[in-house]
């Protein structure tokens, strides 16, 4: 008995040591964690207003930059030349003290005095030059050069002037097209001329003069903005210091977080349900802003279904006459996308609705099918669709999977269903990967050409390989015509064209921006304007 | 006829002899188990290799159909892969042995992708280890104890449940009841935003976020870091602690049965000391050994659980490259992985084997 007693003293002997060990570790951790021998500055500094997004940065360097989720970072980091103003639908000066055409085909900037870049380095009209050069001289297939089409060469007669030279004249769209994702002025110093510089270089090297400057980069997880206070151009100081962007993989999680007060800010891309619910939870707001987004299907010209032309523009009509935009609208996003039958949005002068008009608002099988027989298309036509999952919002799967039924409800095709992740959806698209594609479109400025040009110019942003000499004519004379009325009749006729005679794409929604914050956050309906531009530094709470 | 002196007897064996052997035994058994880490790994990374070219090269399988023949036939010729299968393999063998996983699709190192995405795992599968002892020791030792009894039934269930349920249901239900129900954790991350930017400041920084936070000496950003493994490490844990429950139960009450358990009870000790100093202590020897076998299943877990919580770590990382169909990057990790799991066994053997003297002899 006496053994069992001192056996049992000392398990229960044990187990006080063992947890008093457990305790006084657990205090010495909190005791360690006082003392702060690790930190390398005199704090955190905190991560200011919190913006999360479910978009993905596709590089910083602005010739690989051609997407929404580039979109963001490259506003706060890059000056331009010209700028769109919160809430502006015209350019005015930003890096450039005056812009102007001097004759024709030559567009001349006078630069502001004493601008530099975020790294000291001073930013002269030949760092202008050295960007639009490398822009043209890159052509990143999946960069925005396309938009400088009609820039034939860029000079630099002296450190503060800046002489475009014009392949057309009277280019009514060269001014805005500065203020677009071809025109930050980068670093001659930092960026090579020949090749894009990695995202970690970007941010070490500093070679950017914008409102804010990237003090912490981990790609697609967590970027941190600290005010520049060097910069100089058109938004001014900024309202918030420190900005920080926070990357989500989940959409679910976006929503959860900014119901609860974890981040400030939700832009893109919350799911329909998802924003119909915060709209009713009074401690968040839902912003709605112009934005003239477009959803639509890429035709590759060449690798699509059809053994000639003729079939597959016949195989392209019979796709269009196929669908039911209303049903996308209502069923999948719940009214917060409407349908579009043209891809100039119904606001700007010039917009129409030819899809509607040639192809009706409903599905037509019959004349679907008369298209296939007229031009001897075998039916079932297999169509491989592919969509992104993660770029263009969550819904996207539901949209594509409504749309592969209402296509094969006709019992004319058969849609092999296919998605692949951004990054490498970016580069397979304009290596010929997918046949008949989804796209999405926030407009660089806001003006009908910016939804024709990228789109059906030679060259184009799409690299899907249509080309076309008559509508390439009439975009030219869009786009140079200084008569508004006359400019307004050729886009009709360009909408008119591209519905009736190529259907290289067809649009199927439009949108507008949203985003959704906490209470606290002001300026957020001052950003969401037509020029897509979401700019930090109007925002503060 | 005088009879031949008897040989000496053999003198009886020194304390230090018999330490001898015992120790000469261990290292003998270490050293096989060591030797038998080359073979496994290589087997394991080969397996790898093949099962990835089964559904050909990374680039046909990333792009097949999809492309022209001549432009995958080009990145082919440039990711070296038009050359015979068995130089790839060795190229491919050899660039591991010297760390080199492989690049990804976007030219980031994997051995830099292990080690900046590795920790974040390591310190999830750490903390759901905690959780799988805290959770399944005890409830197995309390459920061989109420054998048959409603509690016994109880635990029983749960068990079941708890490792057959998917982990991201699991997750999910923990993060919509503890998070957005009860507001009690966080949704999910690793930390808050502010606390993750003011990690990046320490030094040395080691990424896993718990010794980061007291590296930096802010009591705050500890308590955040913890709130925020919470969610994950039990999602993750419970899906052992499952199997830790159920087989306690079953080693304590056969050990229960054993004679030197009678004999403890003979010599009058209490049943929580026979249970606790005696039986307990013998029926956790099997669990140690199937926790080697564990860590493969956690890792397993562990992708789903980074996902369901944006957990950043490595298995968060692979999903992304699944996603991107970047089979190189695919390859590289998963390789790791494999290595991970065999390195781990070794490591439990030793253990086994310091507890256990019937192993090594």
């Amino acid at each position: 008995m006496r053994l069992a007693t001192t056996l049992a003293s000392t398990t229960r002997s044990g187990r006080v040591k063992t947890i008093a060990a457990v305790g006084m570790a657990g205090l010495a951790l909190f005791a360690v964690a006082g003392c702060g021998a690790g930190r390398t500055n005199g704090g955190g500094g905190g991560a200011g207003l919190v913006i999360g997004t479910t978009d993905k940065i596709f590089a910083l360097d602005p010739v690989s930059a051609y997407d929404q989720g580039s979109l963001v970072p490259e506003t706060q980091i890059y000056q331009e030349l010209l700028n769109f103003a919160p809430g502006a639908t015209t350019v005015t000066p930003d890096a450039a003290q005056s812009c102007g055409f001097s004759t024709p085909t030559t567009f001349t900037c006078t630069l502001k005095p004493g601008l530099k870049f975020a790294n000291g380095d001073p930013l002269t009209a030949t760092s202008v030059k050295f960007s639009f050069d490398r822009m043209l001289k890159i052509n990143d297939p999946n960069g925005p050069a396309s938009l400088l089409g009609n820039l034939d060469h860029t000079d630099a007669p002296n450190a503060s002037t800046v002489v475009f030279t014009l392949k057309n004249g009277n280019d009514q769209t060269f001014a805005p097209v500065l203020a677009t994702q071809a025109g930050p002025i980068v670093d001659e110093k930092v960026f090579p001329a020949d090749k894009a510089l990695d995202d970690d270089a970007v941010v070490k090297a500093k070679g950017y003069s914008g409102p804010y400057t990237i003090t912490s980069y981990d790609k697609n997880k967590l970027v941190s903005y600290q005010v520049n206070p060097d910069y100089n151009g058109l938004l001014g100081k900024a309202k918030t210091a420190t900005v920080s962007e926070k990357y989500y993989a989940s959409a679910d999680n976006l929503k959860l977080d900014i119901q609860d007060g974890n981040i400030d800010v939700a832009y893109r891309s919350l799911s329909p349900t998802d924003l119909d619910s915060l709209g009713k939870d009074g401690k968040v707001t839902v912003h709605t802003g112009p934005g003239g987004e477009l959803r639509y299907i890429v035709f590759n010209m060449n690798t699509m279904p059809g053994g000639t032309p003729d079939q597959k523009l016949a195989i392209r009509k019979a796709v269009a006459s196929s669908i039911d935009r209303d049903a996308l609208s209502t069923g999948v996003y719940k009214g917060s996308y409407q349908p579009a039958y043209s891809p100039v949005p119904q606001s700007y002068p010039g917009a129409i609705e030819p899809y509607k008009t040639i192809y009706g608002d409903k599905p037509n099988k019959d004349e679907a099918t008369k298209f296939l027989s007229d031009a001897g298309v075998q039916t079932p036509v297999t169509l491989n669709l592919q969509y992104n999952p993660d770029h263009y919002g969550g819904s996207s799967s539901e949209e594509y999977a409504a749309i592969k039924n209402q296509l094969e409800a006709t019992g004319l095709f058969k849609v092999n269903l296919q998605s692949t992740e951004w990054v490498t959806y970016s580069k397979e698209r304009v290596h010929d990967a997918y046949p008949v594609f989804q796209m999405g479109w926030f407009p660089d400025y806001p003006d009908a050409d910016d939804y024709l040009t990228p789109f059906f110019a030679p060259n184009n942003f799409l690299q899907n390989h249509f080309e076309d000499p008559g509508l390439t004519a009439e975009l030219t004379a869009e786009a140079t015509e200084p008569d508004q009325a006359k400019r307004a009749a050729i886009i009709e006729q360009i909408q008119t064209d591209m519905a009736q005679k190529f259907l290289s794409i067809i649009p199927l929604l439009s949108g507008k921006q949203i985003a959704v914050s906490t209470k606290a956050v002001q300026g957020i309906d001052s950003t969401l304007d037509p020029s897509t531009k979401f700019r930090f530094s109007v925002l503060s709470k | 006829m005088g009879q031949e002196p008897a040989a000496p007897a053999p003198a009886p064996s020194t304390a230090p002899r018999r330490g001898g052997t015992r120790y000469g035994a261990l290292l003998r058994y270490l050293g096989v188990r060591l030797l038998l880490i080359i073979p496994t790994a290589w087997i394991l990374v080969t397996v790898v290799f093949f099962l990835m070219r089964v559904v050909g090269d990374p680039i046909t399988a990333a792009l097949g159909g999809r492309l022209p023949p001549d432009q995958i036939a080009e990145r082919k010729r440039a990711a070296g892969l038009d050359r015979p299968i068995l130089n790839q393999y060795w190229d491919y063998i050899s660039g591991l042995v010297r760390g080199n996983f492989g690049r990804s699709q976007d030219n980031v190192a994997i051995s830099h992708v292990i080690v900046t995405y590795g920790a974040a795992t390591l310190e999830l599968v750490v903390w759901a280890l905690i959780v799988a002892f805290i959770v399944g020791v005890p409830l197995g030792r309390l459920a061989a104890r109420r054998r048959d009894r409603p509690a016994d039934v109880g635990l029983r269930l749960f068990a079941i449940l708890a490792y057959a349920a998917p982990v991201f249901f699991v997750g999910l239900l923990l993060k919509l009841f503890f998070a957005v129900k009860l507001g009690w954790l966080p949704v999910a991350g690793r930390a808050s935003t502010n606390v993750e930017l003011a990690l990046q400041n320490v030094s040395p920084k080691t990424n896993i976020l718990f010794i980061d936070a007291i590296l930096y000496g802010d009591t705050g950003y500890l308590l955040d870091v913890l709130k925020h493994a919470i969610l994950p490490a039990i999602t993750l844990g419970l899906l052992t602690a499952g199997i830790f429950l159920r087989l306690v139960r079953i080693n304590l009450i056969q050990t229960l049965r054993s004679d030197f358990v009678d004999a403890a009870r003979a010599r009058g000790l209490r049943e929580r000391v026979v249970v606790g100093r005696h039986a307990f202590r013998n029926a956790m020897i099997p669990i140690v050994t199937v926790m080697g076998m564990q860590i493969a299943m956690m890792l397993g877990g562990a992708i789903l659980t980074e996902i369901t919580f944006e957990w950043k770590g490595l298995g968060y990382q692979l999903a992304q490259y699944l996603n991107a169909r970047d089979f190189v990057a695919v390859q590289g990790i998963v390789a790791f992985l494999a290595l991970v799991v065999a390195v781990m066994s070794f490591l439990i053997d030793i253990v086994v084997a310091l507890i256990d003297p019937r192993v090594r002899f």
